[in-house]
Protein backbone atom coordinates (compact mmCIF):
# COMPACT_ATOMS: atom_id res chain seq x y z
CA UNK A 1 0.00 0.00 0.00
CA UNK A 2 1.87 3.01 -1.17
CA UNK A 3 0.29 5.48 1.47
CA UNK A 4 2.16 3.12 4.22
CA UNK A 5 4.74 3.91 2.31
CA UNK A 6 4.67 7.70 2.37
CA UNK A 7 4.49 7.06 5.80
CA UNK A 8 7.30 4.90 5.91
CA UNK A 9 9.22 7.90 3.88
CA UNK A 10 7.85 10.75 5.66
CA UNK A 11 9.21 9.43 9.24
CA UNK A 12 12.90 8.64 7.47
CA UNK A 13 13.01 12.76 7.00
CA UNK A 14 11.75 13.70 9.91
CA UNK A 15 15.01 11.71 11.07
CA UNK A 16 16.99 13.73 9.82
CA UNK A 17 16.13 16.81 11.40
CA UNK A 18 17.18 14.68 14.43
CA UNK A 19 20.59 13.36 13.86
CA UNK A 20 22.69 14.13 17.11
CA UNK A 21 19.50 12.42 18.95
CA UNK A 22 19.77 9.64 16.75
CA UNK A 23 23.96 9.48 17.02
CA UNK A 24 23.64 9.70 20.34
CA UNK A 25 21.13 7.15 20.79
CA UNK A 26 23.76 4.21 18.53
CA UNK A 27 26.44 5.86 21.11
CA UNK A 28 24.52 4.22 23.70
CA UNK A 29 23.66 1.26 22.39
CA UNK A 30 27.43 0.76 21.36
CA UNK A 31 28.58 1.15 24.82
CA UNK A 32 26.07 -1.26 26.58
CA UNK A 33 27.39 -4.10 23.96
CA UNK A 34 31.05 -2.82 24.89
CA UNK A 35 30.17 -3.45 28.68
CA UNK A 36 28.41 -7.03 28.52
CA UNK A 37 31.65 -7.73 25.69
CA UNK A 38 34.04 -6.74 28.27
CA UNK A 39 32.78 -8.55 31.04
CA UNK A 40 32.21 -11.98 29.49
CA UNK A 41 35.75 -12.10 28.16
CA UNK A 42 36.63 -11.33 31.65
CA UNK A 43 34.93 -13.78 32.82
CA UNK A 44 36.44 -16.66 29.73
CA UNK A 45 39.73 -15.10 30.90
CA UNK A 46 41.55 -18.74 31.16
CA UNK A 47 38.80 -20.82 30.58
CA UNK A 48 37.28 -22.69 27.80
CA UNK A 49 34.02 -23.25 28.15
CA UNK A 50 31.42 -21.44 30.41
CA UNK A 51 27.46 -22.71 30.64
CA UNK A 52 28.12 -24.95 27.82
CA UNK A 53 28.77 -22.06 25.92
CA UNK A 54 32.42 -21.50 24.66
CA UNK A 55 34.23 -17.96 24.20
CA UNK A 56 33.34 -17.45 20.70
CA UNK A 57 29.84 -18.90 20.68
CA UNK A 58 29.29 -15.81 23.63
CA UNK A 59 30.96 -13.50 22.17
CA UNK A 60 29.01 -13.95 19.00
CA UNK A 61 25.99 -13.63 21.36
CA UNK A 62 26.97 -10.77 22.88
CA UNK A 63 28.10 -8.75 19.58
CA UNK A 64 24.67 -9.37 17.36
CA UNK A 65 22.78 -8.67 20.24
CA UNK A 66 23.32 -4.68 18.76
CA UNK A 67 22.34 -5.71 15.63
CA UNK A 68 18.68 -8.16 16.77
CA UNK A 69 18.05 -4.74 19.31
CA UNK A 70 18.12 -3.01 16.24
CA UNK A 71 15.79 -5.14 14.05
CA UNK A 72 13.69 -6.14 16.81
CA UNK A 73 13.39 -3.54 19.27
CA UNK A 74 13.61 -0.19 17.88
CA UNK A 75 10.10 1.33 17.78
CA UNK A 76 8.34 4.65 17.46
CA UNK A 77 5.50 2.71 19.51
CA UNK A 78 5.58 4.79 22.73
CA UNK A 79 4.12 8.04 21.00
CA UNK A 80 1.07 5.94 20.47
CA UNK A 81 0.33 6.63 24.33
CA UNK A 82 1.56 10.12 23.65
CA UNK A 83 -0.49 10.62 20.73
CA UNK A 84 -3.75 8.96 22.76
CA UNK A 85 -3.23 11.37 25.71
CA UNK A 86 -2.40 14.37 24.00
CA UNK A 87 -6.11 13.78 21.54
CA UNK A 88 -4.28 13.85 18.32
CA UNK A 89 -4.83 9.98 17.73
CA UNK A 90 -8.18 12.07 16.65
CA UNK A 91 -6.07 13.01 13.22
CA UNK A 92 -5.44 9.34 12.22
CA UNK A 93 -9.38 8.06 13.28
CA UNK A 94 -10.45 10.85 10.93
CA UNK A 95 -8.82 9.71 8.13
CA UNK A 96 -9.14 6.46 6.54
CA UNK A 97 -5.86 5.22 7.26
CA UNK A 98 -5.01 2.15 9.87
CA UNK A 99 -3.25 3.45 12.74
CA UNK A 100 -1.75 -0.01 13.22
CA UNK A 101 0.06 -0.33 9.92
CA UNK A 102 0.77 3.63 10.18
CA UNK A 103 2.42 2.47 13.31
CA UNK A 104 4.19 -0.74 11.79
CA UNK A 105 5.26 1.69 8.78
CA UNK A 106 6.75 4.48 11.19
CA UNK A 107 8.49 1.61 12.89
CA UNK A 108 9.84 0.67 9.76
CA UNK A 109 11.92 3.42 9.35
CA UNK A 110 13.04 3.43 12.85
CA UNK A 111 14.60 0.10 11.94
CA UNK A 112 16.14 0.85 8.68
CA UNK A 113 17.83 3.45 10.36
CA UNK A 114 19.22 1.33 13.01
CA UNK A 115 20.14 -1.22 11.25
CA UNK A 116 22.37 -0.02 8.53
CA UNK A 117 24.08 1.69 11.97
CA UNK A 118 24.06 -1.72 13.00
CA UNK A 119 25.42 -3.44 9.99
CA UNK A 120 28.27 -0.91 10.24
CA UNK A 121 29.07 -0.82 14.19
CA UNK A 122 29.05 -4.89 13.79
CA UNK A 123 32.10 -5.34 11.80
CA UNK A 124 33.73 -2.19 12.99
CA UNK A 125 33.61 -3.66 16.77
CA UNK A 126 35.16 -7.17 15.14
CA UNK A 127 37.80 -5.81 13.57
CA UNK A 128 38.93 -3.44 16.07
CA UNK A 129 38.50 -5.97 19.35
CA UNK A 130 38.85 -8.77 16.75
CA UNK A 131 37.07 -11.41 19.24
CA UNK A 132 36.88 -15.17 18.27
CA UNK A 133 33.27 -14.52 16.58
CA UNK A 134 31.27 -17.24 14.67
CA UNK A 135 30.14 -17.78 11.43
CA UNK A 136 26.96 -19.48 11.02
CA UNK A 137 27.20 -20.91 7.63
CA UNK A 138 24.62 -24.24 7.91
CA UNK A 139 21.89 -22.59 5.28
CA UNK A 140 19.23 -23.81 7.31
CA UNK A 141 20.02 -22.00 10.86
CA UNK A 142 20.57 -19.08 8.54
CA UNK A 143 17.43 -19.12 6.96
CA UNK A 144 14.81 -19.79 9.93
CA UNK A 145 17.14 -17.25 11.71
CA UNK A 146 16.03 -14.40 9.86
CA UNK A 147 12.57 -15.89 9.70
CA UNK A 148 12.70 -15.76 13.55
CA UNK A 149 13.61 -12.75 13.04
CA UNK A 150 10.37 -11.94 11.44
CA UNK A 151 8.32 -12.96 14.13
CA UNK A 152 9.96 -11.49 16.82
CA UNK A 153 9.52 -8.11 15.89
CA UNK A 154 6.05 -8.31 14.92
CA UNK A 155 6.17 -10.11 18.71
CA UNK A 156 7.44 -6.57 20.16
CA UNK A 157 5.81 -4.68 18.45
CA UNK A 158 2.56 -6.07 19.86
CA UNK A 159 3.98 -6.06 23.22
CA UNK A 160 5.09 -2.27 22.57
CA UNK A 161 1.40 -1.11 21.48
CA UNK A 162 -0.41 -3.06 23.89
CA UNK A 163 2.34 -1.35 26.91
CA UNK A 164 0.82 1.99 24.50
CA UNK A 165 -2.81 1.15 24.68
CA UNK A 166 -2.44 1.31 28.34
CA UNK A 167 -2.95 5.06 27.37
CA UNK A 168 -6.89 5.23 26.87
CA UNK A 169 -7.21 4.17 30.81
CA UNK A 170 -4.40 5.80 32.29
CA UNK A 171 -2.19 8.98 31.87
CA UNK A 172 0.75 7.31 33.26
CA UNK A 173 2.11 5.17 30.97
CA UNK A 174 5.90 5.94 30.60
CA UNK A 175 6.03 4.11 34.12
CA UNK A 176 4.40 0.91 33.30
CA UNK A 177 6.43 0.83 30.06
CA UNK A 178 9.30 1.58 31.64
CA UNK A 179 9.44 -1.26 34.36
CA UNK A 180 8.38 -4.02 31.97
CA UNK A 181 10.97 -3.09 29.63
CA UNK A 182 13.25 -3.54 31.84
CA UNK A 183 11.77 -6.83 32.80
CA UNK A 184 11.62 -7.93 28.79
CA UNK A 185 15.67 -6.92 28.46
CA UNK A 186 15.89 -9.50 31.19
CA UNK A 187 13.61 -11.94 29.94
CA UNK A 188 14.41 -11.39 26.55
CA UNK A 189 18.03 -12.23 27.07
CA UNK A 190 19.75 -9.09 26.65
CA UNK A 191 21.98 -9.77 29.64
CA UNK A 192 22.89 -13.46 29.15
CA UNK A 193 21.72 -16.10 27.21
CA UNK A 194 18.49 -18.10 28.87
CA UNK A 195 19.64 -21.49 28.93
CA UNK A 196 22.42 -20.87 31.37
CA UNK A 197 19.53 -20.79 33.62
CA UNK A 198 18.38 -24.19 36.04
CA UNK A 199 16.47 -26.02 33.44
CA UNK A 200 13.36 -26.11 35.19
CA UNK A 201 12.69 -22.23 35.00
CA UNK A 202 14.54 -22.35 31.48
CA UNK A 203 11.34 -24.85 30.71
CA UNK A 204 8.98 -21.87 31.85
CA UNK A 205 10.79 -19.19 29.97
CA UNK A 206 10.23 -21.01 27.01
CA UNK A 207 6.44 -20.84 26.92
CA UNK A 208 6.74 -17.15 27.49
CA UNK A 209 6.70 -14.95 24.45
CA UNK A 210 9.87 -12.94 25.64
CA UNK A 211 12.14 -15.57 25.48
CA UNK A 212 11.45 -15.35 21.49
CA UNK A 213 12.37 -11.52 21.01
CA UNK A 214 16.47 -11.96 21.27
CA UNK A 215 17.37 -15.50 22.88
CA UNK A 216 15.47 -17.04 20.56
CA UNK A 217 16.98 -15.78 16.67
CA UNK A 218 20.31 -16.03 18.10
CA UNK A 219 20.16 -19.55 19.47
CA UNK A 220 19.60 -20.40 16.19
CA UNK A 221 22.07 -18.46 14.59
CA UNK A 222 24.87 -19.91 17.32
CA UNK A 223 23.55 -23.44 16.06
CA UNK A 224 24.16 -26.63 17.94
CA UNK A 225 20.52 -26.97 18.64
CA UNK A 226 17.91 -29.47 17.52
CA UNK A 227 15.53 -29.47 15.10
CA UNK A 228 12.66 -29.84 17.24
CA UNK A 229 13.98 -27.41 19.64
CA UNK A 230 13.74 -24.49 16.20
CA UNK A 231 10.18 -26.43 15.03
CA UNK A 232 8.98 -26.01 18.66
CA UNK A 233 10.13 -22.32 19.10
CA UNK A 234 8.40 -21.17 15.52
CA UNK A 235 5.67 -22.59 16.79
CA UNK A 236 5.34 -20.85 20.11
CA UNK A 237 6.22 -17.73 18.85
CA UNK A 238 4.09 -17.88 16.15
CA UNK A 239 0.81 -18.96 18.82
CA UNK A 240 2.02 -15.75 20.56
CA UNK A 241 1.92 -13.61 17.71
CA UNK A 242 -1.85 -14.79 17.31
CA UNK A 243 -3.28 -14.26 20.37
CA UNK A 244 -1.53 -11.20 20.98
CA UNK A 245 -3.08 -9.35 17.86
CA UNK A 246 -6.48 -10.63 19.03
CA UNK A 247 -5.84 -9.20 22.56
CA UNK A 248 -4.35 -6.24 20.52
CA UNK A 249 -7.53 -5.87 18.78
CA UNK A 250 -9.74 -6.30 21.70
CA UNK A 251 -8.24 -3.48 23.51
CA UNK A 252 -8.00 -0.77 20.76
CA UNK A 253 -11.64 -1.58 19.99
CA UNK A 254 -12.05 -1.25 24.22
CA UNK A 255 -9.95 1.93 24.07
CA UNK A 256 -11.85 3.50 21.30
CA UNK A 257 -15.25 3.55 22.97
CA UNK A 258 -14.07 5.05 25.72
CA UNK A 259 -11.49 7.31 23.90
CA UNK A 260 -12.78 10.70 24.80
CA UNK A 261 -10.51 12.95 22.44
CA UNK A 262 -9.23 15.08 25.49
CA UNK A 263 -7.23 18.20 24.90
CA UNK A 264 -10.06 19.70 22.61
CA UNK B 1 -32.68 12.81 2.45
CA UNK B 2 -30.29 15.02 5.03
CA UNK B 3 -26.88 15.18 4.26
CA UNK B 4 -26.62 14.87 8.60
CA UNK B 5 -29.36 13.48 10.81
CA UNK B 6 -28.98 13.54 14.88
CA UNK B 7 -31.55 12.08 16.69
CA UNK B 8 -31.54 12.22 20.53
CA UNK B 9 -28.13 11.85 20.77
CA UNK B 10 -26.85 11.45 24.01
CA UNK B 11 -23.23 11.14 25.33
CA UNK B 12 -22.29 10.86 28.69
CA UNK B 13 -18.80 10.80 30.24
CA UNK B 14 -17.65 8.86 33.64
CA UNK B 15 -15.66 11.32 35.12
CA UNK B 16 -13.19 10.46 38.57
CA UNK B 17 -13.62 13.31 40.84
CA UNK B 18 -9.69 14.20 42.08
CA UNK B 19 -9.51 15.33 45.51
CA UNK B 20 -7.22 17.40 47.27
CA UNK B 21 -5.21 17.05 49.65
CA UNK B 22 -2.55 14.22 49.83
CA UNK B 23 -4.93 11.68 52.18
CA UNK B 24 -7.68 12.34 50.10
CA UNK B 25 -5.82 11.27 46.81
CA UNK B 26 -4.34 8.19 48.34
CA UNK B 27 -7.91 7.55 49.39
CA UNK B 28 -8.63 7.89 45.81
CA UNK B 29 -6.06 5.47 44.47
CA UNK B 30 -8.36 2.78 46.41
CA UNK B 31 -11.53 3.47 45.55
CA UNK B 32 -12.77 6.15 42.62
CA UNK B 33 -15.58 8.12 43.05
CA UNK B 34 -16.97 9.28 39.57
CA UNK B 35 -19.94 11.36 38.55
CA UNK B 36 -21.42 10.83 35.11
CA UNK B 37 -21.04 14.23 33.30
CA UNK B 38 -23.88 14.73 30.50
CA UNK B 39 -21.61 16.49 27.87
CA UNK B 40 -24.56 16.41 25.14
CA UNK B 41 -28.22 15.32 26.57
CA UNK B 42 -30.90 14.25 23.89
CA UNK B 43 -30.27 16.36 20.72
CA UNK B 44 -32.09 16.31 17.87
CA UNK B 45 -31.20 18.59 14.59
CA UNK B 46 -30.95 17.71 10.36
CA UNK B 47 -28.74 19.69 8.40
CA UNK B 48 -29.24 19.27 4.52
CA UNK B 49 -26.98 19.43 2.12
CA UNK B 50 -25.11 22.77 1.45
CA UNK B 51 -26.05 24.31 4.52
CA UNK B 52 -23.37 26.28 6.48
CA UNK B 53 -24.81 25.93 10.17
CA UNK B 54 -23.30 27.35 13.25
CA UNK B 55 -22.99 25.66 16.49
CA UNK B 56 -22.80 28.59 19.64
CA UNK B 57 -22.61 28.03 23.28
CA UNK B 58 -20.67 28.42 26.19
CA UNK B 59 -17.55 26.24 26.80
CA UNK B 60 -18.37 23.02 27.88
CA UNK B 61 -21.85 23.24 26.37
CA UNK B 62 -21.31 19.98 24.49
CA UNK B 63 -20.59 21.27 20.92
CA UNK B 64 -17.02 19.90 20.41
CA UNK B 65 -18.85 16.48 21.47
CA UNK B 66 -21.55 16.69 19.15
CA UNK B 67 -18.75 17.52 16.22
CA UNK B 68 -17.16 14.59 17.63
CA UNK B 69 -19.52 12.01 17.90
CA UNK B 70 -20.96 12.98 13.66
CA UNK B 71 -17.17 12.79 13.00
CA UNK B 72 -16.82 9.12 14.44
CA UNK B 73 -14.48 10.03 17.30
CA UNK B 74 -16.84 9.59 20.02
CA UNK B 75 -18.91 6.46 20.48
CA UNK B 76 -23.04 7.49 21.32
CA UNK B 77 -23.98 6.51 24.90
CA UNK B 78 -27.29 6.88 23.30
CA UNK B 79 -29.42 8.25 20.04
CA UNK B 80 -28.87 7.92 16.53
CA UNK B 81 -26.09 9.71 14.12
CA UNK B 82 -26.37 9.29 10.79
CA UNK B 83 -23.61 11.41 8.38
CA UNK B 84 -24.36 10.90 4.48
CA UNK B 85 -26.31 7.61 5.23
CA UNK B 86 -23.71 6.33 7.41
CA UNK B 87 -22.72 5.73 10.80
CA UNK B 88 -19.36 7.70 11.89
CA UNK B 89 -18.55 5.20 14.63
CA UNK B 90 -17.73 2.48 12.20
CA UNK B 91 -15.68 5.12 10.31
CA UNK B 92 -15.83 3.32 6.91
CA UNK B 93 -13.17 4.32 4.46
CA UNK B 94 -16.44 4.93 2.14
CA UNK B 95 -17.27 7.47 5.12
CA UNK B 96 -13.99 8.98 6.16
CA UNK B 97 -12.86 10.13 2.37
CA UNK B 98 -15.92 12.35 2.01
CA UNK B 99 -15.42 14.45 5.50
CA UNK B 100 -13.09 15.91 7.39
CA UNK B 101 -12.61 17.62 11.08
CA UNK B 102 -10.46 20.74 11.55
CA UNK B 103 -9.56 21.39 14.92
CA UNK B 104 -8.29 24.61 15.74
CA UNK B 105 -6.11 23.20 18.40
CA UNK B 106 -4.91 20.28 16.73
CA UNK B 107 -2.38 19.67 13.85
CA UNK B 108 -2.10 16.86 11.64
CA UNK B 109 0.96 18.10 9.87
CA UNK B 110 4.16 16.82 10.50
CA UNK B 111 6.03 19.34 12.57
CA UNK B 112 9.62 18.98 11.20
CA UNK B 113 8.96 18.19 7.75
CA UNK B 114 7.33 20.96 4.99
CA UNK B 115 3.75 20.73 4.58
CA UNK B 116 3.63 19.22 1.14
CA UNK B 117 4.66 15.75 2.86
CA UNK B 118 1.70 16.19 4.63
CA UNK B 119 -0.40 16.73 1.66
CA UNK B 120 1.07 14.09 -0.74
CA UNK B 121 0.66 11.19 2.30
CA UNK B 122 -2.91 12.55 2.45
CA UNK B 123 -2.99 12.62 -1.36
CA UNK B 124 -2.35 8.46 -1.13
CA UNK B 125 -4.86 8.18 2.13
CA UNK B 126 -7.22 9.55 -0.02
CA UNK B 127 -6.61 7.91 -3.55
CA UNK B 128 -5.98 11.16 -5.08
CA UNK B 129 -4.76 11.38 -9.11
CA UNK B 130 -1.94 13.00 -8.98
CA UNK B 131 -4.33 15.32 -11.69
CA UNK B 132 -6.90 16.00 -9.11
CA UNK B 133 -4.37 16.54 -6.54
CA UNK B 134 -2.46 19.33 -8.39
CA UNK B 135 -5.69 21.03 -9.13
CA UNK B 136 -7.18 21.04 -5.34
CA UNK B 137 -3.77 21.85 -4.65
CA UNK B 138 -3.63 25.26 -6.50
CA UNK B 139 -7.30 25.79 -5.50
CA UNK B 140 -6.72 25.47 -1.88
CA UNK B 141 -3.51 27.43 -2.46
CA UNK B 142 -5.12 30.49 -4.22
CA UNK B 143 -8.01 30.66 -2.22
CA UNK B 144 -5.91 31.06 0.81
CA UNK B 145 -3.12 32.82 -0.42
CA UNK B 146 0.56 30.89 1.35
CA UNK B 147 2.03 31.08 -2.28
CA UNK B 148 5.45 29.16 -1.61
CA UNK B 149 4.94 28.36 2.10
CA UNK B 150 4.12 24.47 1.38
CA UNK B 151 8.14 23.89 1.18
CA UNK B 152 8.96 25.49 4.34
CA UNK B 153 8.87 22.95 7.37
CA UNK B 154 5.91 23.40 9.41
CA UNK B 155 7.55 24.29 12.64
CA UNK B 156 8.97 27.35 10.83
CA UNK B 157 5.28 28.61 10.58
CA UNK B 158 3.47 31.55 12.25
CA UNK B 159 0.44 30.35 13.72
CA UNK B 160 -1.58 31.76 11.08
CA UNK B 161 0.17 30.21 8.07
CA UNK B 162 0.04 26.99 9.84
CA UNK B 163 -3.55 27.34 10.25
CA UNK B 164 -3.80 27.62 6.35
CA UNK B 165 -1.90 24.36 5.69
CA UNK B 166 -4.05 22.59 8.04
CA UNK B 167 -6.77 23.77 6.14
CA UNK B 168 -5.06 22.53 2.64
CA UNK B 169 -4.45 19.18 4.65
CA UNK B 170 -7.88 18.90 5.80
CA UNK B 171 -9.34 19.71 2.25
CA UNK B 172 -7.17 18.03 -0.03
CA UNK B 173 -9.71 15.69 -0.92
CA UNK B 174 -12.44 17.26 -1.41
CA UNK B 175 -15.07 16.83 1.78
CA UNK B 176 -18.33 16.86 1.03
CA UNK B 177 -18.80 17.31 4.94
CA UNK B 178 -17.00 19.35 6.80
CA UNK B 179 -16.64 20.04 10.57
CA UNK B 180 -14.55 22.61 11.93
CA UNK B 181 -13.89 23.24 15.46
CA UNK B 182 -12.73 26.65 16.41
CA UNK B 183 -11.35 27.68 13.25
CA UNK B 184 -10.50 31.07 14.31
CA UNK B 185 -8.71 29.94 17.58
CA UNK B 186 -5.90 32.47 18.29
CA UNK B 187 -5.85 34.07 14.69
CA UNK B 188 -5.56 37.74 14.37
CA UNK B 189 -8.49 39.93 13.59
CA UNK B 190 -7.10 40.07 9.87
CA UNK B 191 -6.58 36.29 9.51
CA UNK B 192 -10.01 35.49 11.41
CA UNK B 193 -11.15 37.45 7.89
CA UNK B 194 -9.38 35.78 5.81
CA UNK B 195 -10.36 32.31 7.70
CA UNK B 196 -14.14 33.53 7.24
CA UNK B 197 -13.85 34.43 3.81
CA UNK B 198 -12.40 31.13 2.36
CA UNK B 199 -15.18 29.18 4.35
CA UNK B 200 -17.79 31.17 2.78
CA UNK B 201 -15.79 30.39 -0.72
CA UNK B 202 -15.38 26.75 -0.22
CA UNK B 203 -19.18 26.26 1.16
CA UNK B 204 -20.59 28.37 -2.49
CA UNK B 205 -18.38 26.51 -4.42
CA UNK B 206 -17.99 22.98 -3.85
CA UNK B 207 -22.05 22.65 -2.23
CA UNK B 208 -20.30 21.85 0.84
CA UNK B 209 -22.09 21.02 4.40
CA UNK B 210 -20.31 22.59 7.23
CA UNK B 211 -20.81 22.79 10.81
CA UNK B 212 -18.92 25.78 12.39
CA UNK B 213 -18.33 26.42 16.19
CA UNK B 214 -16.67 29.42 17.70
CA UNK B 215 -16.07 31.20 19.91
CA UNK B 216 -16.22 34.30 17.84
CA UNK B 217 -19.64 35.96 17.20
CA UNK B 218 -18.50 37.40 14.10
CA UNK B 219 -17.44 34.11 12.59
CA UNK B 220 -21.00 32.73 13.40
CA UNK B 221 -22.39 35.79 12.54
CA UNK B 222 -20.65 36.50 8.70
CA UNK B 223 -21.08 32.91 7.57
CA UNK B 224 -24.13 30.86 9.14
CA UNK B 225 -27.63 31.48 8.00
CA UNK B 226 -28.75 28.70 10.70
CA UNK B 227 -27.80 28.52 14.15
CA UNK B 228 -27.91 25.52 16.36
CA UNK B 229 -27.78 26.80 20.42
CA UNK B 230 -26.71 24.19 22.82
CA UNK B 231 -26.31 24.73 26.71
CA UNK B 232 -25.33 22.27 29.04
CA UNK B 233 -25.62 19.54 26.41
CA UNK B 234 -29.05 20.66 25.03
CA UNK B 235 -30.59 22.41 22.15
CA UNK B 236 -32.34 25.52 23.07
CA UNK B 237 -32.25 27.22 19.78
CA UNK B 238 -32.25 26.09 16.27
CA UNK B 239 -32.88 27.99 13.30
CA UNK B 240 -32.89 31.14 11.01
CA UNK B 241 -29.95 33.80 12.75
CA UNK B 242 -32.43 36.96 11.79
CA UNK B 243 -35.14 35.23 13.56
CA UNK B 244 -33.40 34.84 16.54
CA UNK B 245 -32.48 38.25 16.31
CA UNK B 246 -36.59 39.25 16.08
CA UNK B 247 -37.79 36.48 18.94
CA UNK B 248 -35.43 38.99 21.01
CA UNK B 249 -35.70 42.25 19.80
CA UNK B 250 -37.69 42.86 22.78
CA UNK B 251 -34.53 43.94 24.57
CA UNK B 252 -32.40 46.97 24.32
CA UNK B 253 -29.16 47.85 25.86
CA UNK B 254 -28.60 51.02 27.61
CA UNK B 255 -25.06 52.46 28.31
CA UNK B 256 -24.24 54.86 30.56
CA UNK B 257 -20.57 56.89 31.03
CA UNK B 258 -20.85 58.27 35.06
CA UNK B 259 -19.09 61.81 36.11
CA UNK B 260 -18.54 60.11 39.36
CA UNK B 261 -17.52 56.54 39.99
CA UNK B 262 -20.97 54.68 40.94
CA UNK B 263 -21.47 51.08 42.62
CA UNK B 264 -22.77 48.17 40.05
CA UNK B 265 -24.74 46.68 42.78
CA UNK B 266 -27.50 49.33 42.79
CA UNK B 267 -28.31 48.65 39.18
CA UNK B 268 -29.09 44.99 39.38
CA UNK B 269 -32.77 44.92 40.02
CA UNK B 270 -33.13 47.10 36.79
CA UNK B 271 -32.22 44.36 34.05
CA UNK B 272 -29.13 42.10 33.04
CA UNK B 273 -26.00 43.85 33.51
CA UNK B 274 -23.57 43.39 30.43
CA UNK B 275 -20.69 45.01 31.78
CA UNK B 276 -20.15 47.40 34.96
CA UNK B 277 -16.88 49.14 35.74
CA UNK B 278 -16.69 52.50 38.06
CA UNK B 279 -17.92 55.06 35.73
CA UNK B 280 -19.26 53.02 33.07
CA UNK B 281 -22.79 50.73 33.05
CA UNK B 282 -23.88 48.85 29.99
CA UNK B 283 -27.91 46.97 30.41
CA UNK B 284 -29.97 44.48 29.05
CA UNK B 285 -33.56 45.81 29.77
CA UNK B 286 -36.61 44.54 28.20
CA UNK B 287 -37.85 46.70 25.57
CA UNK B 288 -41.02 48.17 27.32
CA UNK B 289 -39.01 49.36 30.17
CA UNK B 290 -36.62 50.79 28.79
CA UNK B 291 -37.97 54.32 28.55
CA UNK B 292 -38.12 54.66 31.93
CA UNK B 293 -35.14 53.18 33.23
CA UNK B 294 -33.12 55.64 31.22
CA UNK B 295 -35.54 58.61 33.11
CA UNK B 296 -34.58 57.10 36.18
CA UNK B 297 -31.18 57.23 35.60
CA UNK B 298 -31.14 60.40 34.20
CA UNK B 299 -32.58 61.23 36.89
CA UNK B 300 -30.56 60.02 39.53
CA UNK B 301 -26.94 60.29 38.33
CA UNK B 302 -24.78 62.52 37.08
CA UNK B 303 -24.16 61.23 33.39
CA UNK B 304 -21.56 62.24 30.82
CA UNK B 305 -23.15 59.93 28.10
CA UNK B 306 -25.84 57.84 27.36
CA UNK B 307 -27.04 55.27 24.80
CA UNK B 308 -30.23 52.95 23.67
CA UNK B 309 -29.46 50.38 21.17
CA UNK B 310 -30.60 47.67 19.81
CA UNK B 311 -28.81 44.22 21.19
CA UNK B 312 -26.05 42.64 19.39
CA UNK B 313 -26.11 38.86 18.22
CA UNK B 314 -23.83 39.00 21.71
CA UNK B 315 -26.42 40.48 23.59
CA UNK B 316 -29.00 38.47 22.46
CA UNK B 317 -26.98 34.75 23.05
CA UNK B 318 -25.96 35.98 26.30
CA UNK B 319 -29.88 36.85 27.10
CA UNK B 320 -30.73 33.57 26.51
CA UNK B 321 -28.42 31.71 28.59
CA UNK B 322 -29.01 33.72 31.30
CA UNK B 323 -32.64 33.16 30.92
CA UNK B 324 -31.24 29.32 31.04
CA UNK B 325 -29.51 29.83 34.13
CA UNK B 326 -31.66 31.72 36.17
Amino acid sequence: MKKYLFVTKNSLAEYFTYRLNFVLWRVRVVISVLITFFLWQTIYSGRREIFNYNQSQMMTYVILLSFISAVVMSTQTFRVAEEINSGSLSNFLIRPLSYFRFNLSRDLADKIINIIFATIEVPLIILIFRPPFFWQTNPLNLILFFFSLVLSTLLFFEISMLLSLIGFWSREVWAPRFIFFILIAFLAGTYFPLDIVPAPLYSFLKLLPFTYLVFFPLRIYLGGVSVSFMATGLAVSSSWIFVLYFIMRKVWRNGLKIYTAEGK
Amino acid sequence: MSVISVSRLKKYFRVFKRKEGLLPTLKSLVKRPFETVKAVDDISFNIEEGELVGFIGPNGAGKTTTLKCLSGLLYPSEGKVRVLNYEPFKRDSRYLKQISLVMGQKNQLWWDLPSVESFRLNKEIYDLSENEYQKNLKELSELLDVGDLGKVPVRQLSLGQRMKMELIAALIHHPKVLFLDEPTIGLDIVMQKKMRDFIANYNRIHKATIILTSHYMADVKELAKRVIIIDRGRLIYDGNLVNLGRKYADHKVITAHFEKAVNGENFKHLGKIKTVNEKSLVLTVPKSKAISIATDLLNNYRIRDFDIEEPELEDIISIIFSHKTS
